[in-house]
């Protein structure tokens, strides 16, 4: 499964932007560049806020009214975390590049697929943020994201942490969830059939990936054991890849 | 949208004088290209070009379709380039500009119309079933030489691509999916490789091969030659411009021969690599379910 890798990111590849990241994740590899603020077009202008405008490119065919879900959940989220008070009457320009997407050898896939695609809002959304890091955008905090499935096996249903394409499937419900680096839920998107308890499960596994640090882990044993059960801890990689980007242009040749 | 940033006066003439006195802005030869990178993808069909710091992906996909009604026995060949605002913000959304028309146009008459991909074995059932063969092209960083760059990844990943192999029994097509059997590659016939001059001076005495984004912006003229490597000349573009002597564009056509042998090679290289690398256990032959041509 594609899900074992750990993500892996590169800050900064693309010279021309203001601020780019490369994102790839369980399958998913994902290109960003920030521009902004620039001067906003008079229809986009806002008088007392910066307008953050997501564009989501698919990999291949144009897009649809799927991306154009995808952009709307996107934009709602990041603007709630760029200080956009700070700039008005500009725009924050934020191009979403779909490289690579988790192929299935037992399908032919479609082109033009129209359902929504919830595992690839994570990617996204971790994307922009490291975009936006990279543009050094002004942000009141960052964000992590994690998809969690809940699967029904033998009449008792069970959350899937980090799920990977066959358990989206197969689940009954899929639930993407996005927690600020204050613990705040940021984003919540369900899909499916699931009860409240259901739903309180997925929360805390989501928390769970999204908010744990490194430094509150019991011992080291215990550290092996959450990363092969719970999926990566995103907040740790979220930090590692700032802290390596920040040491190599610190170091001085 | 915001317009990009033109050159200024001074530097404009920094440029210009530099190239009178044999002098590049990045100390490169006048027939010299950037240093060219290619990486192909983990799926077949995924071409990542970078040529200094110009930077295109390509990506070429197949679906069954129903052919055009006025071309029941070809399949359908399409090259999609949309310009998005990552490679510059004076691109907009859904508003092509000159560059992105003119990209697309060249493309398509060095790759499409030169028959550098056999449509015909595109076809599935005449008049009812076929490939359609799509390329979409994503600038991701655009530092000038966008369309030699584009061409390149095109042809790369067409070259690279594999689609899935079909049956036909007794009027019932099957597509086969790769884990049942082996993608098969596309029927290539010829590689085009384009190659654009830039012109610069009161007559476009002075001509750069590979002109950055800064260089594009001050030349006077450009002429894209294409062709394959046997010389085989699928088109050239001059639009409009400073008029170009015809002994100049005679060795610019000379010189670009030589540069696309030189991509030809590349490219051959790099496939056999990425051939190599998949083939782990070398047992990609007895995979295979197609028959030699």
């Amino acid at each position: 499964m594609a899900t074992t890798a750990p993500p892996d990111a590169t800050l900064s590849p693309l010279p021309r932007a203001d601020g780019s990241a490369k994102y790839s994740y369980a399958g998913y590899t994902v290109t960003a560049t920030v521009t902004g603020p620039i001067e906003a077009q008079r229809r986009d202008e806002h008088a007392y806020e910066a307008h953050v405008d997501v564009i989501v490119r698919p990999a291949a065919g144009v897009g649809g009214t799927r991306e154009r879900h995808l952009e709307s959940i996107l934009q709602s989220s990041l603007s709630q975390l760029i200080l956009v008070k700070n700039f008005p009457r500009t725009l924050i320009q934020i191009v979403l590049q779909v490289e690579a997407t988790p192929d299935n050898d037992y399908v032919n896939t479609k082109l033009v697929q129209t359902s929504l695609n919830f595992p690839i809002i994570p990617a996204l959304l971790q994307t922009a943020v490291l975009a936006l890091l990279s543009a050094a955008m002004p942000m009141r905090a960052t964000a992590t994201s994690a998809v969690v499935a809940v699967v029904s096996q033998d009449g008792t249903s069970r959350t899937v942490a980090d799920a990977s394409a066959r358990d989206i499937e197969t689940a009954q419900s899929v639930h993407v969830l996005a927690f600020t680096s204050q613990d705040e839920l940021l984003l919540a998107e369900s899909e499916g059939d699931f009860t409240v308890e259901e739903w309180d499960d997925v929360y805390e596994t989501a928390k769970r990936i999204c908010c744990q640090s490194g430094a509150s882990k019991a011992g080291i044993e215990m550290l092996v054991d959450d990363e092969s059960l719970n999926g990566p801890d995103m907040r740790q990689f979220l930090r590692s890849t700032l802290e390596t980007k920040v040491d190599a242009d610190l170091h001085w040749k | 949208m915001p317009r990009e940033a033109e050159p200024s006066l001074n530097e404009r003439q920094f440029i210009l004088q530099a190239l009178q006195e044999n002098l590049r802005l990045d100390g490169r030869e006048f027939d010299q290209y950037r240093p060219l990178e290619l990486t192909f993808g983990d799926q077949y069909g995924v071409a990542d070009v970078t040529l200094g710091k110009t930077r295109v992906l390509a990506k070429a996909s197949a679906e069954v379709t129903v052919p055009y009604v006025d071309r029941p026995l070809d399949g359908i060949f399409n090259i999609a380039t949309e310009l998005s605002p990552m490679a510059s913000p004076a691109f907009e959304v859904g508003r092509p500009t000159e560059t992105e028309v003119l990209l697309s146009r060249l493309l398509e008459k060095t790759v499409r119309r030169s028959g550098a991909l056999d449509t015909e074995s595109l076809c599935l059932v005449a008049g009812q079933k076929v490939w359609s063969v799509r390329v979409d092209v994503h600038v991701l960083s655009h530092d000038g030489n966008l369309i030699d760059a584009a061409c390149l990844a095109v042809v790369a990943a067409l070259r690279h691509f594999r689609k899935p192999d079909t049956s036909m029994e007794s009027g019932i097509l099957t597509v086969y999916t790769p884990a049942e059997r082996e993608p098969v590659a596309l029927s290539w016939l010829h590689s085009p490789f384009c190659v654009t001059w830039s012109y610069f001076g009161d007559e476009g005495e002075i001509a750069l091969l590979d002109a950055t984004w800064r260089e594009e912006q001050v030349r006077v003229g450009s002429c894209t030659i294409s062709l394959n490597r046997h010389g085989e000349i699928c088109q050239i573009a001059k639009l409009g411009g400073t008029p170009v002597e015809a002994v100049t564009l005679l060795q610019c056509t000379n010189t670009a021969l030589t540069k696309v042998k030189e991509f030809s090679s590349f490219l051959d290289k790099k496939l056999a690599e990425d051939i190599k690398r998949r083939d782990k256990g070398g047992l990609m032959a007895e995979l295979s379910a197609e028959n030699d041509r």
